[in-house]
């Protein structure tokens, strides 16, 4: 076999021979216009331009476009590709959602290993004070890389769990729009590949990137923006082909209101990523622009009399928190529906408040979208504006009640196993909970003046996202691994990970507030050992060892139990889902008959109750 | 016998083909018009730039251009739309003149952003703003270039489905190429709709010191 | 199906036309942003009503 037969060696090859064609180009340009060849900042905008269109050309992403371009018909090849060994499909484009499912969340995995290990190495350099290792300036790139890194993983994750498992629970042959879902997952890959990059250029601002500070760093600011750029356009196509699915894909007899619970969850998702995104990609254009051709959109710019005739920072902030804010509950509103999706399941009962939890999740997105200004209290806009943002962000602790209520609800009274899954989930809810609560102290202007870029914050952040996405994501990922594979993990190691990570996470999270409650700033590669910190930074650091230690045990799990688990069987876990009604793993064309829901979703433990009929099955 | 029950397949297949694009054809729809309302979003976002940095005033720009422009948008998209009524009618060579007609005044109006608002041909005419001049120049070629660069999409776009029109790919009951080409054209002389007042209209003309 | 004829685009674009005579001199006699928004809200409704044919959306009966 040939290696260039592989989609991501020919896009990878495309990547850089576009590269060093855009700046080709660029430099032709320039010297057209009587300027000098090499502009490092033009250069490499215009190679990451070309480059990504390169890679997306030379993977095939788009090859069935151009043809339809020519009016050639493209009819679809299911299955392994003809003549090679069937793992190649997931390092090719394919178009069934299964493998693109698979490819976006073993693709968010990595990422979250990478963004994570630039965590433990500047957590090593915060372990005591003094500078050991790591200067400010390489400090700063990795705590700006860890930042966006994880959040590309979390998009990715959460686009794997969507991709797999909506159109399995609606019994649909596949989303709405295949080749766009290829596409959307593949315009990642050379996004990842510009983002790392800019490590060798460094770039020093957090992910915010506030300008001034981001139109003055280092070059490598220009492949962030471009990175973002490419991973939001994702995000936008991704979900507008969700939304497509579930609206128009749903089987005879579900109703909205009869979706499984997690489809809620991705719907709230898809309408903020469909939208809000735009608006961080408009804000990482602007810099751009303003870095390359010095359009004046965030730095100011005085005239002769002393008037302001160029642009102002704060309208970064406002335009980059419109996405920012609303993408927090991009990474949390699937999480929590995992958790209610995996509750009913193990406490054998059912789920408490269906209606309430779909409409909060759909409250949560609609919400979401007011509250971006809490994230500005200290910047300096209209104070009257901080009454607003923060009763509006205060508002937001309603239906994420509701949730926690309904969850509670849930357990009561139910005949509880504990494996795996159930644990995450419980360790979820736990997790979140944490921050949860302490969410209002920042969310209040009056306290938040005084926690404001403090390690408070990063607490609260990683309790809310590990809550919200880490924990269910790996609930999600022990509950599904026996329909994706075929076979049971290994309980014990699972559980082994379980009691190692969540103890190592409560200890971190809670020693990063306290320690920003001491007054420790938030990005900063050193600190005054007289703040009397160093203490709980070291805490904080061995968590934060003890939880990586604990992924590694997952993942030695996951690759161990895919050739030597137990047979899974079709149902392991008893569920009424109709993923958990046909074989494991799910063959090529996931129902063999169209589906039709007869019933509620989650009417666990009541007689004589059914939520699919499966065709062919239904008369024994 | 066999006659007969290969007719009857024969029409149960025709029925599911014709099903089938039937159900396709609402999916696109929808993705479609899901596409918009994510741009309005980029849309909105300039726009609202545009109010954050200029406020209560806006750059002398010249009132005959935006006019004139804005006239040809709209005569684009009305051609535009009998082009597609056209198709819908079975007229093929009048939906040819007239999507060549849209693609014409595309081009025109192209013409009129790059060569008179932009000023990038100096020797037919002399533009007064530079994008790296102030925050007038800034925020008009970026409302002008986000949209020059969605007219520069559909202008392809066009010739794409006239081509495919010419080789005979459509019929006046399916032709979405057709429709979403109209569509997402119609879509971009909206957006104009909002930049044109905002940058032409809205405010009082200042003229500033450099 | 009901197919729209040739006579009402051209309608639709000459109501467009005076709508956009009408906000250029409602431009030149300083009239408030708001107003002048509104009259573009009324165009795009125009354009999306009767160009882009919004309701085939919930209209499935069509086909085109």
């Amino acid at each position: 076999m040939q290696l260039t037969s592989l989609g991501l060696v020919r896009g990878i090859i495309g990547y850089f021979v576009g590269l060093v064609v855009g700046m080709a180009v660029v430099m032709i340009s320039r010297l057209a216009l009587g300027m000098s060849a090499w502009d490092q900042e033009a250069g490499w905008v215009g190679g990451i331009i070309f480059a990504t269109i390169g890679f997306m050309l030379a993977v095939g992403s788009m090859t069935d476009w151009l043809k339809w371009t020519r009016g050639v018909e493209t009819p679809f090849h299911h299955g392994p590709p003809v003549g090679k060994p069937a793992w190649t499909r997931y390092f090719s484009v394919d178009y069934n959602h299964k493998v693109i499912g698979i490819q976006y969340g073993v693709t968010g995995f990595l990422l979250l290993l990478i963004g994570g290990s630039f965590a433990l190495v500047f957590r090593a350099e915060l372990a005591d004070s003094g500078i050991s290792f790591l200067q400010p300036g390489t400090y700063n790139t990795f705590l700006s890389m860890h930042a966006w890194v994880a959040l590309a993983s979390i998009l990715l994750g959460v686009g794997g769990m969507a991709n797999y498992l909506v159109p399995l629970m609606i019994g649909a042959e596949d989303m709405a729009f295949p080749r766009l879902n290829a596409f959307a997952y593949w315009i990642n890959v050379p996004a990842i590949i510009t983002l790392m990059i800019s490590m060798l250029f460094g770039w020093d601002s957090g992910w915010t990137a506030y300008p001034p500070l981001s139109l003055r760093g280092p070059v490598g600011y220009q492949m962030v923006f471009w990175a973002i750029f490419s991973i939001g356009l994702s995000s936008i196509l991704g979900s507008l082909n969700l939304i497509v699915t579930m609206l128009t894909m749903r089987p005879k007899g579900m109703t909205l209101f009869r979706m499984p619970i997690f489809c809620w969850a991705i719907l709230a998702t898809s309408i903020i990523q469909l939208t809000a995104t735009q608006l961080i990609g408009l804000a990482f254009l602007m810099l751009s622009f303003e870095r390359t051709l010095g359009m004046p959109f965030f730095n100011p710019l005085y005239n002769a009399l002393g008037e302001n005739i160029g642009g102002q920072p704060l309208l970064f902030q406002h335009l980059f928190w419109f996405y920012s804010h609303p993408a927090v509950y991009v990474f949390v509103l699937p999480g929590l529906g995992i958790i209610s999706e995996l509750l009913p399941v193990f406490a054998r009962k059912p789920l408490f408040g269906y209606r309430w939890i779909a409409l909060s999740s759909l409250a949560i997105a609609l919400v979401g979208f007011l509250v971006w200004g809490h994230h500005m209290f200290t910047s300096g806009y209209g104070e009257y504006l901080r009454v607003v943002f923060m009763i509006s962000t205060l508002l937001v602790a309603v239906p994420t009640g509701v949730k926690f209520f309904s969850w509670l609800g849930t357990l009561w009274g139910g005949r509880l196993t504990f494996p795996t899954p159930m644990l995450f989930t419980l360790g979820a809810i736990s997790v979140f909970l944490i921050g949860g609560l302490s969410g209002p102290i920042l969310a209040t202007a009056a306290t938040d003046l005084f926690l404001h870029d403090s390690y408070f914050v990063v607490g609260h952040f990683h309790a809310t996202i590990f809550g919200g996405f880490v924990f269910p994501f790996f609930a999600a990922i022990y509950y599904w691994y026996p329909k994706i594979t075929g076979r049971m993990y290994n309980e014990m190691l699972g559980k082994i990970h379980f009691w190692l990570m969540t103890p190592g996470f409560w200890v971190m999270s809670l020693a990063q507030m306290t320690a920003g409650t001491m007054g420790m700033r938030r990005r900063i590669a050193d600190y005054d050992p007289a703040l009397g910190v160093e203490p709980v930074h070291m805490l904080i650091t061995i968590a934060g060892f003890v939880i990586a230690f604990s992924i590694l045990l997952m993942i030695y799990n996951l690759f161990t139990s895919a050739e030597v688990g137990a047979l899974a069987g079709n149902n392991p876990w008893r569920s009424r889902s109709p993923e958990w009604q046909i074989p494991s793993p799910v063959p090529e064309h996931s129902y063999a008959q169209p589906i039709a829901v007869v019933g509620e979703p989650y009417d666990y433990g009541l007689a004589g109750s059914t939520y699919v009929a499966m065709a062919g099955a239904g008369d024994d | 016998m066999t006659a007969i029950t290969t007719g009857v397949h024969a029409v149960a297949a025709h029925h599911e083909a014709h099903d089938d694009y039937a159900v396709q054809l609402r999916r696109n729809r929808l993705g479609l018009w899901l596409f918009f309302i994510s741009e309005a979003f980029l849309f909105g976002g300039l726009l609202a730039t545009r109010f954050y940095l200029w406020g209560d005033t806006r750059p002398e720009l010249d009132q005959a251009i935006g006019l004139i422009v804005t006239s040809v948008l709209l005569l684009s998209s009305v051609s535009m739309r009998l082009a597609e009524t056209a198709m819908e009618k079975g007229n093929r060579q009048l939906f040819s003149i007239f999507i060549l007609l849209t693609a014409f005044l595309g081009l025109v109006f192209l013409g009129g952003v790059v060569i008179f608002e932009w000023g990038l041909i100096p020797a037919l005419y002399q533009g007064h703003l530079t994008p790296w001049g102030d925050k007038y120049g800034a925020v008009v070629f970026a409302m002008t270039g986000m949209h020059a660069l969605h007219v520069v999409s559909g202008i392809v776009f066009i010739f794409i489905v006239w081509n495919l029109a010419r080789k005979g790919h459509f019929s006046p009951q399916r032709h979405w190429g057709v429709e979403s080409c109209a569509i997402y054209w119609h879509y971009v002389d909206v957006v104009w709709i909002f930049f044109y007042p905002a940058l032409y209209l809205i405010g009082n003309a200042v003229h500033l010191s450099h | 199906m009901s197919k729209q004829g040739y006579g009402l685009v051209i309608l639709i674009g000459i109501i467009l036309a005076v709508l956009t005579v009408i906000e250029y001199y409602m431009g030149l006699w300083h009239f408030g942003a708001a107003l002048l928004m509104l009259v573009a809200a009324l165009k795009a409704i125009l354009v999306v009503y009767f160009f882009m044919h919004v309701s085939r959306l919930w209209k499935t009966e069509e086909e085109h």
